[in-house]
């Protein structure tokens, strides 16, 4: 090449401005998302690389894929018109109501513009791809008569026709829209994947840099829930997380979205927890000799989702009030949190409370030396320091009282209404919880940050 | 939306690539003609994008404070200096590069030096911040100095509505017990809203957990650093009930802009309706779950 000296810096620049102008013109590619097996199946499976195809294939046959994620619907539930695929269908008619209030709240714009029949100026919401698909027909219908309008071959008086005859009908897009799977399938996309991943395992690009780390939907278990005996979480138990963030942790509130829209998130939360248990059962029981069968397949299938469909009935509630926080109270609570015989809090919070009771550590196989106690996900646990006022799943005394009665889902945290003594009496009475609960909240009193 | 979409035309994308290709070519050939166009694009550009700002909702959003009125006046007297500085040097840049684009023959003059000039380009800057800093007194004492604030005396001796507590990635309002204690068991958390009672002076605490955030009220024009171990009180009014951003204005970690809660502003009988409610549900003994359950079935 012999371009003159004086000519290359020019050529230089010329040849960045003109590439500016050519990335300026075009878009970067939505990637092109798909579920894969957990690391728990591809090492279960290792030796049946088949299997593993087939189990991805099975998977894809009762949950679809990221792009369009639906739920395979057994026949009998086709009879009794139960829909999975939409959550709406579960809340009750006030929930409902609210939710037709939050979507005239979020889509004002669109809908006043609807209502003064300005259909060209309405934008429907960039994650709502359904609801975009669904405006787009009531839009070509009035563009084409907008277009003939200017043409001359229509007249004002057929726009204003079309208006009035399809106003109903887009105001209904907008202020009944339900996220569908694959709008919420979307939004998580955009809001949640980075860190729990797209298969919901906890293992997004951004989980290695948090603790604790993000929650592995796949085995069904979730921490902060209002039930007892590890029963999958109600609706309201995953809405109150996504509403309210988690203290203390990157879990953070996504009160900015609309509630309908968190509705969905819930939806979408759920069925990747359903289709992370299906796959874990599903590994779990494979036999060479047998395979995948389709009747075996679909019996996990409905008994994962009974499991969710139970909860309701694990709500912890107290009888009658809750008790006041008074001094005597709370030295009871003291005495309580310290006896080794009975709640024994001691023996992981600490004489103080900060955390640095002795049971949570073990031996280190390896080293020799004391490390922290595994939870079910494999991250290191550190007991709560009770000190810092920090309660991830809620503040309230009630919170606290779920904690200590029903445990803590996949931790080492006991479900203290279930340990019995040799008569089969409760060692921790309802009574001696509530003064834990005061005692604990004491001692975080005036502290909190 | 993308020009190069082969969806919106192959014409569209085949003119961008002419485009492209002749800005190539031509920019060899009329150099000086592309930078006359591009640097006096600028100030063009910059005016325009000012004029149609408000148009294309890019302005000021609605301001609902008493402090709005004098931090934009504020802000319009500064940018018109900026912006007559700015068009009067760009318009000087485009002459002289259009002038004196070409080498002329012969020996250039050299001078080192100016005391006349210098001296005009010193005072001049001088008396504009002069007059910027004597302009702010007033509205800066009303917002930053606590000895003036409507809420009376130093701020340690002002009861706060609610602490403030930025962390990574989260906004947490902690208000105080039925006896204005923060220091009860039963401070009340809401996170992500900041619920405020209107036309009230509203006292509160900033605090951070780890790093600096900011706090940022775009319709309140108050925005204040949170300084980890620093408890920073501040002070607004805001005038119209409504929902409001609030958003972290310093970069804080990856997840700065996941950190938008919300400015609640409710008439002084909701506000204290939904703060009984918060202490309301302090004392729940869970019932209500099973209650919105059975409406549920």
């Amino acid at each position: 090449m012999s371009v003159p000296q004086p000519l290359r810096g020019r050529l230089a620049i010329a040849a960045g401005l003109s590439g500016l102008l050519f990335v300026a013109c075009s878009e970067p590619r939505r990637p092109e998302l798909s579920y894969t097996l957990s690391a728990n199946s591809k090492q279960l499976l290792a030796d049946a690389p088949t299997a593993q195809a087939q189990l991805l294939g099975t998977l894809g046959m009762l949950f679809g894929s990221p792009a369009d994620p639906s739920y395979a619907v057994p026949e009998e539930w086709i009879d009794d018109e139960r829909n999975p695929n939409s959550g709406l269908a579960e809340m009750s008619e006030a929930r409902q109501a609210e939710l037709v209030a939050a979507n005239q709240r979020a889509f004002a714009t669109a809908i006043a513009h609807v209502e003064k029949g300005e259909f060209a100026l309405v934008a429907p919401a960039r994650e709502a791809l359904d609801l975009q698909a669904d405006w787009a027909p009531i839009r070509a219908g009035y563009d084409e008569i907008a277009a003939g309008v200017k043409k001359g071959t229509k007249t004002q008086a057929d726009l204003d026709k079309y208006v009035a005859e399809n106003k109903a009908d887009a105001l209904a897009l907008f202020t009944d829209w339900y996220p569908s799977l694959r709008e919420s399938a979307e939004l998580y996309r955009t809001q949640c994947l980075h860190c729990h991943g797209t298969n919901g395992d906890g293992k997004g690009s951004t989980a290695p840099y948090l603790s604790p780390a993000p929650r592995d939907y796949q085995r069904g278990a979730f921490k902060w829930t209002a039930l007892n005996d590890k029963a999958r979480p109600r609706r309201a138990d995953l809405y109150r997380v996504i509403e309210n963030g988690v203290n203390g942790t990157a879990m953070l509130s996504f009160k900015r979205f609309s509630p309908t829209q968190l509705e969905g998130l819930v939806d979408y939360v759920r069925m990747l927890s359903i289709r992370g248990e299906t796959e874990r059962r599903l590994a779990g029981s494979f036999d060479a000799d047998e395979g995948f069968k389709i009747e075996a397949v679909q019996e996990e299938y409905l008994d994962v989702w009974s499991s969710w469909d139970k909860s309701d009935a694990h709500v912890i509630a107290y009888d009658g009030e809750v008790p006041a926080s008074t001094p005597e109270v709370i030295e009871r609570g003291r005495v309580l949190f310290n006896d080794a015989t009975g709640a024994n809090c001691v023996s992981c919070h600490g004489v103080k409370g900060r955390g640095d009771g002795a049971s949570a550590m073990e031996v280190d196989p390896e080293t020799g030396k004391p490390v922290l106690k595994k939870d079910d996900w494999g991250n290191q646990l550190s007991p709560r320091d009770l000190t810092g006022g920090i309660y991830r799943g809620g503040d309230r005394p009630i919170d606290l009282y779920r904690r200590l009665y029903a445990g803590i889902n996949g931790s080492y945290m006991p479900a203290h209404s279930t340990i019995k003594d040799p008569q089969g009496n409760r060692k921790v009475t309802d009574e001696d919880l509530w003064a834990i609960v005061h005692y604990v909240r004491s001692l975080a009193q005036g502290k909190r940050l | 939306m993308s020009l190069l979409n082969p969806s919106n035309g192959w014409w569209t994308a085949l003119a961008v690539l002419v485009a492209a290709l002749l800005v190539l070519v031509t920019f060899v050939k009329y150099t000086r003609l592309w930078l006359v166009l591009l640097i006096g694009l600028v100030p063009v550009l910059g005016v325009w994008t000012f004029v149609k700002a408000p148009e294309w909702g890019l302005w000021f959003p609605e301001d609902v404070s008493t402090h709005g009125k004098g931090m934009d006046q504020l802000f319009y007297m500064i940018m018109w200096m900026v912006t007559f500085t700015f068009v009067l040097t760009e318009v000087a840049l485009v002459w002289c590069v259009f002038r004196y684009h070409e080498k002329v023959p012969g020996k250039s003059l050299f001078t080192h030096g100016s005391h006349k000039l210098e001296m005009i380009w010193t005072a001049i800057p001088a008396v504009a911040l002069l007059v910027i800093a004597f302009a702010q007194i007033g509205t800066f004492k009303r917002i930053k100095f606590e000895n003036h604030w409507p809420t009376g005396g130093p701020y340690s001796a002002q009861k706060p509505i609610a602490h403030v507590i930025a962390y990574q990635f989260a906004w947490l309002m902690r208000y105080p017990d039925e006896n204005g204690s923060f220091d009860s068991v039963d401070v009340v958390e809401s996170p992500f809203d900041f619920v405020v009672p209107v036309d009230t002076d509203i006292m509160f605490h900033l605090k951070s957990r780890d790093v600096l955030h900011s706090f940022f009220l775009p319709n309140l024009r108050l925005k204040q650093d949170a300084v980890p171990g620093m408890t920073i009180p501040m002070w607004f009014k805001a005038t119209k009930v409504g929902e409001y951003d609030l958003i972290c204005a310093e970069l804080c970690g990856w997840g700065h802009y996941k950190m938008a809660g919300k400015l609640i502003v409710k008439s002084k009988a909701d506000y204290d309706a939904w703060l009984a409610q918060k202490r309301a549900e302090l004392k729940s003994n869970g019932k209500a779950d099973l209650s919105n359950m059975e409406e549920g079935q």
